[in-house]
């Protein structure tokens, strides 16, 4: 009895092990390489734990960020070390574009998909199914079917390696999936509740951000998180709508270190730690809201 | 104080059946109505187009002098308890029972003393600070009450407030209603598909079905004189007995007859056709007397409850239910008789269902 508890035991965390080692690994050697130089991450064995840990790549990236010179030694030979690319300088701009980018659609996704999600879980109005029907059939079109459209729309408003280009066509992808969410969460709220606020005395607005609001935050963590994720993340229209580092993002600038002449993989992962920091950081303050958020959808808020 | 007017009020959702149709009712200041009916008869969508949380599709409501078709519920002098409550989960419960004023930017001070005199009322000041989650059901009634009580508005609204709470508790706090109703000033508009519960708290009763008045009248009224089948089964427990019969004439008058049991007419009721249905409330039947028509029959069972004794009787035909007094010895297999006061019998059209005793009132 005892003995089939204790082995029952032993087998989930030692899955639980296994299954954290194989998540974990990937950025653990992300962290790992971007901290030696070009010639130890190279090395067979490969060096979990640095030998002579160095924040060299680092100190390149915000140095040229900043318009300074790159450290010494910049530019020397690949194979020893020391490379940097041409375009480790676009980093910290592009930082800033995508946090910019990421924070607006983040914004603008919470001031249209509150009220849009309000209206269709509370109100009855003619056609109150058919508008959700249709916000969520735009959640099914593939981005790839979008990009030409897309381009063709942004060209004609002389929008083309503007930030703004991002901004509009992330809230296109993201807002029907926070209204999604935010309206099966609101649904979730009794209609008593609406209705007694109304009978208190408040207007529709002050229904929504009196009593709605207060009691759907950890939907809006969710529905937050994960606009912020997709745009942070968004690489192929990006892609197409940018051009030069006035605006261009992370995802493009990190892209395109392996097209210079040679490549610095130590410098590749600094850049990559870098991409990886803001929404970990994110995930780790809002991590309480998290997991409860992720059911809020699903079941019962 | 208001004086509330519905004016051939109808509400539709799209293109079904009316949910209320052609409504005509007038509420008075300081009255206690109570709207009394099945399940989606109407009652509850009458109450929230009072309250403007519903939109009125056709017709006219009036406070006193002011249409109030268009005014939204927040701009209406008007509060509301709910079946389910409805307290703000992540407010306490002085929170809670302060929101109102607080919308209405009542100063500080009064709503301190309106919420700290409601919760002593109510016998819940020990649990200002709480939040709702904390609270037995009971208590979460209290608060909605108390929330509602500190608004001081013209017109209070009770949409099925006692239906979550368990029996004895259900009784206590209908004496608690009708003390709060004695102290406010306000008028009192009730929901509820428990009979005893109209019949203990109205002033009026209204009682609906499909969306339509049936009958509105005090509880002696309502219970008394029943308008129709419909109200006269619908009050009462237990249920009235409905007796199918044809009219004949008896010694020159008009009578109730079926098989052997004839019910002269009383002089007030007046057959519209030939076939008629006799209503007998379970409690008025008397000792055989001379003269008085008799009911005859064999008891099928004997229920005794408690004060008194239920019977079942099989009497021409058909199942009748009688509540008579301990002393008189039932046991199954006997044959009985009680006799009838036509005076408290209750005739109606067997194919209209409308009551056939002239109403004084129409």
């Amino acid at each position: 009895m005892t003995g089939a508890r204790l082995r029952r035991g032993c087998i989930l965390t030692g899955g639980s092990l296994l299954l954290m080692a194989y998540v974990l690994a990937p950025i653990f050697w992300l962290v790992s390489s971007s901290m030696q130089t070009e010639k130890e991450i190279v090395s067979i064995p490969p060096h979990w734990i640095p030998d002579h840990p160095t924040l060299y790549n680092f100190i390149a990236i915000f140095r040229t960020g900043l318009g300074l010179a790159g450290p010494s030694g910049a530019g020397a030979d690949p194979t020893s070390g020391g490379f940097i690319p041409s375009v480790a300088g676009n980093l910290l701009p592009a930082m800033a574009n995508s946090l910019i980018v990421a924070f607006c659609v983040v914004a603008l996704n919470l001031l249209i998909g509150v009220p849009a999600a309000y209206a269709m879980a509370k109100i009855r109005f003619r056609g109150r199914t058919l508008t959700l029907y249709v916000v969520l059939a735009t959640r099914v079109i593939p981005d790839i079917a979008l990009v030409v459209p897309f381009f063709l729309v942004i060209r004609k408003l002389g929008l083309l390696d503007h930030l703004f280009s991002l901004i509009v066509t992330y809230l296109a992808v993201t807002v029907p999936f926070t209204v999604f969410v935010l309206t099966s969460f609101f649904e979730q709220i009794p209609d008593d509740l609406d209705r007694a606020a109304r009978v208190d005395g408040c207007s529709r607005t002050q229904v929504l951000t009196r009593v709605f609001l207060p009691l759907a935050r950890p939907a809006l963590v969710a529905v937050s998180l994960f606009a912020f994720l997709a745009s942070w993340n968004e690489f192929l229209l990006a892609l197409m709508f940018t051009q030069t580092a006035a605006s261009q993002t992370l995802p493009i600038i990190v892209a395109g270190i392996t097209s210079d002449f040679t490549v610095s993989f130590s410098f590749l992962n600094a850049a990559g730690v870098l991409a990886v920091l803001p929404p970990v950081l994110l995930a780790v303050i809002f991590e309480r809201h998290i997991v409860s958020g992720l059911t809020a959808g699903a079941v019962k808020g | 104080m208001t004086r509330i007017r519905f004016q051939s009020v109808t509400k539709r959702y799209g293109g079904a059946a009316p949910a209320v149709t052609d409504l005509n009712l007038e509420i008075r200041e300081r009255e206690f109505l109570v709207l009394l009916g099945p399940s989606g008869c109407g009652k509850s969508t009458t109450l929230n187009m009072l309250a403007g949380l519903e939109e009125i599709t056709e017709g006219e409501l009036w406070f006193d002098d002011q249409l109030m078709n268009h005014v939204p519920a927040h701009r209406r002098d008007v509060a509301m308890v709910f079946q389910s409550y409805a307290l703000y989960p992540h407010k306490t419960v002085f929170e809670n029972i302060a929101f109102g004023l607080r919308m209405r930017r009542v100063p500080d001070a009064v709503v301190r003393a309106r919420v700290q005199d409601a919760a002593a009322r109510l016998e819940i000041t020990g649990l200002l600070d709480r939040h709702p989650a904390q609270l037995s059901g009971g208590q979460r009634q209290r608060v909605a009450l108390g929330r509602a009580m500190v608004r001081e508005a013209a017109v209070f609204l009770m949409d099925e407030p006692l239906s979550n709470l368990d029996a004895s508790l259900r009784i206590a706090m209908r004496a608690q209603i009708r003390h709060l109703h004695a102290e406010i000033p306000a008028t009192f508009i009730y929901v509820t598909h428990d009979q005893a519960e109209a019949l203990t708290l109205a002033d009026r009763i209204v009682v609906m079905r499909d969306g339509q008045i049936q009958q509105i009248g005090t509880p002696d009224d309502i219970y008394e004189r029943p308008a129709n089948l419909f109200v006269a089964s619908f009050l009462g427990s237990p249920a009235i007995n409905l007796i199918e019969g044809i009219v004949t004439t008896e010694g020159g008058v008009p009578a109730f007859r079926r098989g052997d049991l004839i019910i002269p007419l009383p002089a007030d009721v007046r057959p519209t056709g030939p076939g008629i249905v006799l209503g007998l409330r379970a409690e008025d039947v008397a000792p055989p007397q001379p003269g008085a028509p008799a009911l005859q029959g064999v008891i099928d069972t004997a229920m005794p409850a408690g004060s008194d004794q239920f019977l079942g009787l099989a009497a021409e035909g058909a199942m009748i239910f009688v509540r008579v007094g301990k002393d008189i010895r039932a046991r199954e297999g006997e044959a009985v008789s009680f006799a009838l006061n036509p005076a408290r019998l209750h005739f109606f059209d067997r194919t209209t269902g409308l009551s056939l005793r002239r109403r004084e009132d129409l």
